[in-house]
């Protein structure tokens, strides 16, 4: 029986992807909102403690998705996205200190704000590409980090603090701060997986295998590449937001840090760059390391970093490439399969 | 005498040459004609070492050297003069020889044989070497390929946009080339003049050799059918 | 008037040290397609090394140099050999994120190593020369550092025009397969230019550490300076690159003088600026 794209449930696709059976299919959709259900449920079972880790745990994942969306997809390597969490958690903390909102209404406008700066900053930024864009996204950082630092009316070195949290007790602030994380992680990977699966998805990927041949065919490669940037930017600056509603303070230093990007890179090249799965399974190894050994102060810093450099020359597909070279897997149906040609002995030869 | 012997080359997943034998002795002059994407640039690339092959594929005087890189193969007296020409637009025509004679096996084609040789170097010597007509630039870049000193010098599409008197004079030199003594493959488009040119020939389509034989006693018909595939 | 004047003065002397910050990382762009990440973190590690010799030897941080240029040299060569070589011309991203893992990795040892404290090599001769020109008063120092800057492009310049390896330099900035076809050997010569460009770097951290408090983390400073003035300059092009450092120091001194902690926001706006102007750089190269 020929193949479609419309496939039976056991497919062998070019004998290189395996779709789930049946049974597992089941598993497919039922695990997905039990892993969802109980990580809602948390605020009236966790700690606070667990809570702010998984916070953290949430917005470094969304951030480290949108450089993986990027990078990985759309070849554009952003030394500097944390320029977004700055612009995002500022946004945020200014719209709701200065109109007197609630910051989880704040938080849509600072997304839109993030959206708006990040289409302005791809003026000058899409004039570079390559490793020259990766370094002119880092000095954009680095210019609204001292521009912040010393802009007298968002509290400067200091930073600012966010004055409409007060209004809510502890416990809500905690479980409300973990909601948007968890919508902001769950979110960014729901909008992931429905970006690939679509049209714009189909030209990243075109791009990503050719450029040359995508433009020759007419794939809108400008658009797809801006549209993934503002994507990207609204994701790191929703993202950072959250996190500084977390931490109650929004200072440039903290906020515009390298460190952002510098996590966020760490865990897609070790899970497994322009893949999905990969952030995950990077997010889980990062803070595994980080709980393990971050007591070791620098020489956890040179450890990651030398496990990035060793990762991107041995394994450069990181975990994930790994992993599928045992068994290739398509957690999210992402991988678009040709119909394959039926080959039966007395079928017309294709001409 | 280098040889193939049952080369297979591929580009990832695609295979560009299956099971390709050809061979050339010092002093002779062998044609590859094909089609384009026959497979006669990969099948140059697979014997200089730009595209990996197995060990055994390739032999110089029967020792295996497939897959050793471009820089092995220059030393071990195999040079390319690639399709295109590709000069070195930043340096000038002397710039381009020297380098390769710096880089190359010391020998008998040194830079002032080859000023000699070609009397129309000493006049653009210093010129960039795009600032040259295409028959200009096709002897550059032999002799370029020459300035290493090689025994088998391979030529690719040698001569594609040039103008008939070029395609002389460049047919001229790689014959004091054979007259030297090393083994010249080339690839030709135009099948009569590789044909004349010639000792012997071998032909490509889809990356088999459908048809080889002496260049004089090549029946036309035939050279087409295998050219063709009809 | 004069202080104007001895700002712009003094933004191009500061301006010809970016220039020699952002050598090296022309020659590696230009020559290997290759950005090193790292490259301020290695300006700071020559300040380091220089800051050694000096206490154990007691010698002057200039005369240090005997020394520091060869162990600079050898550092680039054996890390293009054990490290970039593997990624050089690999894919997009393998180069810059492998160096920025060195950039962590490389701050995190310094920092092990030598404490997060800043250190100085402030000595009590040089830096305390100034002249005075028409009422205009000019450091000694920052004149030396340019002259070394003028002399080590200068230098560069002939080397590429006149030396075998210059020609290959050229031949593989051109066009990389075809010069290994010419038999130009990747491996070692580029390990050798990584040599030439840290050596430059050395010269860069040396000046750099005697007029400059540093730390393990001002690494990424200089290293986007560098940057700024190499993509100013145009892509590929070593005077332009020299320029564009002229430009960068000008343009963070003056922003010091409207405000004193705004000089590099300055001289990042005037490199955006000038992007949107001039995408390709002040000074094109002429396309082949």
């Amino acid at each position: 029986m020929s193949d479609r794209t419309l496939a039976p449930e056991f497919v062998r696709d070019g004998g290189n992807f395996v779709r789930p059976i049946r049974a597992l299919r089941l598993l497919n959709l039922v695990l997905p909102p039990a892993i969802l259900a109980n990580f809602i449920a948390l605020p009236w079972y966790g700690d606070f403690v667990v809570q702010r880790l998984l916070v953290e745990v949430f917005t470094l994942f969304a951030i480290a998705l949108a450089w993986n969306l990027l990078a990985g997809y759309g070849g554009m390597v952003a030394i500097g996205l944390h320029f977004f969490v700055g612009i995002g958690s500022y946004s945020l903390f200014a719209v709701s200190n200065v109109l007197h909102l609630n910051p989880w209404v704040a938080l849509p406008i600072a997304t839109a704000c993030t959206a708006v700066v990040a289409l302005i900053s791809a003026w000058p930024m899409f004039r570079l590409s390559g490793a020259y864009f990766a370094v002119g996204t880092w000095v954009l950082a680095e210019l609204a980090r001292i521009a912040m630092l010393n802009i007298g009316w968002l509290g400067a070195g200091a930073g600012m603090p966010l004055d409409m949290i007060s209004t809510f007790d502890r416990w809500s602030r905690n479980a409300y701060v973990y909601w948007s994380a968890l919508a902001v992680g769950a979110g960014s990977l729901a909008l992931a997986v429905v970006l690939l699966r679509s049209r714009l998805g189909l030209a990243l990927v075109s791009v990503r295998d050719s450029e040359a041949a995508a433009l020759a065919s007419g794939v809108p490669v400008g658009r797809a590449k801006f549209a993934l940037w503002v994507i990207a930017a609204s994701i790191t600056g929703t993202a950072g937001a959250v996190s500084y509603i977390s931490t109650l303070q929004v200072t440039p230093d903290a906020s515009f840090s390298l460190n952002w990007t510098a996590a966020a890179i760490f865990i897609v090249v070790l899970g497994g760059i322009g893949t999905v799965e990969g952030p995950i399974i990077g997010t889980f190894v990062y803070f595994v390391l980080r709980e393990a050994f971050a007591g070791f102060g620098s020489w956890y810093f040179i450890g990651l970093g030398s496990l990035a450099i060793v990762t991107m020359i041995v394994a450069p597909g990181g975990a994930w490439s790994l992993i599928s070279r045992i068994k290739k897997i398509d957690l999210f149906g992402i991988r678009r399969r040709m119909p394959a040609v039926a080959v039966q002995p007395d079928a017309p030869k294709a001409s | 005498m280098l040889r193939t012997e049952g080369l297979c080359a591929r580009y990832s997943l695609l295979q560009a040459l299956f099971d390709v034998s050809i061979a050339v002795a010092p002093g002779e002059i062998v044609a590859l004609i094909g089609s384009n994407g026959a497979g006669k640039s990969t099948l140059f690339r697979s014997i200089v070492g730009t595209v990996c092959v197995e060990k055994h594929s390739v032999l110089l005087e029967d020792k295996a050297i497939g897959g050793a890189s471009e820089r092995w193969q220059l030393k071990r007296g195999i040079a390319l003069v690639p399709e295109g020409r590709r000069l070195f637009p930043s340096l000038s025509v002397l710039e381009n020889l020297l380098l390769a004679a710096r880089n190359g096996r010391r020998g008998a084609w040194s830079v002032e044989r080859l000023f000699e040789e070609l009397p129309i170097l000493g006049s653009i010597a210093a010129r960039p070497a795009t600032a040259l007509s295409g028959g200009q630039q096709q002897l550059v870049a032999i002799g370029r390929a020459l300035a290493a000193n090689p025994s088998y010098v391979l030529c690719d599409e040698v001569s594609l946009g040039l103008s008939p008197l070029a395609v002389n004079e460049v047919y001229a030199l790689l014959g004091k080339v054979k007259s030297a003594g090393a083994g010249i493959i080339i690839v030709e488009q135009n099948v009569s003049r590789a044909l004349s040119e010639s000792d012997r020939f071998y032909c490509l389509q889809k990356g088999r050799v459908v048809l080889e034989g002496r260049s004089a006693e090549a029946d036309r018909a035939s050279v087409a059918q295998a050219y063709f595939g009809v | 008037m004069t202080t104007l004047i001895e700002t712009l003065l003094n933004g191009l002397l500061l301006g010809a040290l970016y220039a020699l910050f952002g050598l090296g990382l022309s020659i590696s762009l230009g020559v290997m397609r290759m950005i090193n990440i790292a490259h301020g973190d290695l300006i700071v590690v020559g300040a380091y090394i220089t800051s050694v010799v000096v206490q154990a030897t007691g010698v002057h941080a200039l005369a240090s140099l005997v020394l520091v240029v060869p162990v600079m040299f050898a550092i680039g060569w054996t890390l293009q050999r054990v490290l970039l070589n593997h990624v050089v011309g690999r894919s997009l991203f393998a180069p810059i994120l492998v160096t920025f893992g060195l950039s962590i990795v490389v701050q995190n040892l310094l920092q092990e190593i030598f404490t997060a404290d800043t250190r100085s090599l402030r000595d009590e001769y040089i830096s305390q020369i100034g002249f005075d020109i028409g009422g205009v008063s000019v450091g000694l120092l920052p004149l030396l550092s340019a002259a070394v800057s003028v002399a080590l492009f200068a230098l560069t310049h002939v080397l590429i025009a006149n030396t075998h390896y210059g020609r290959q330099a050229r031949a593989v900035a051109d066009d990389p397969s075809t010069a290994r076809l010419v038999g130009v050997d990747d491996k070692n010569f580029f390990a050798i230019v990584t040599g030439f460009v840290l050596s430059a770097i050395a010269f860069a951290a040396v000046l750099y550490a005697i007029r400059t408090p540093f730390s393990p983390s001002a690494g990424p400073e200089r290293l986007l300076y560098s940057f700024e003035a190499v993509v100013l300059g145009g892509l590929g092009n070593l005077w332009g690159t020299f320029f564009g450092g002229l430009i960068i120091g000008v343009a963070q001194l003056l922003g010091a003088r409207v405000s004193s902690g705004l000089g590099p926001f300055f001289g990042h706006l005037v490199f955006l600026m000038m992007l949107l102007a001039r995408p390709h750089g002040l000074f094109v190269r002429t396309v082949r």
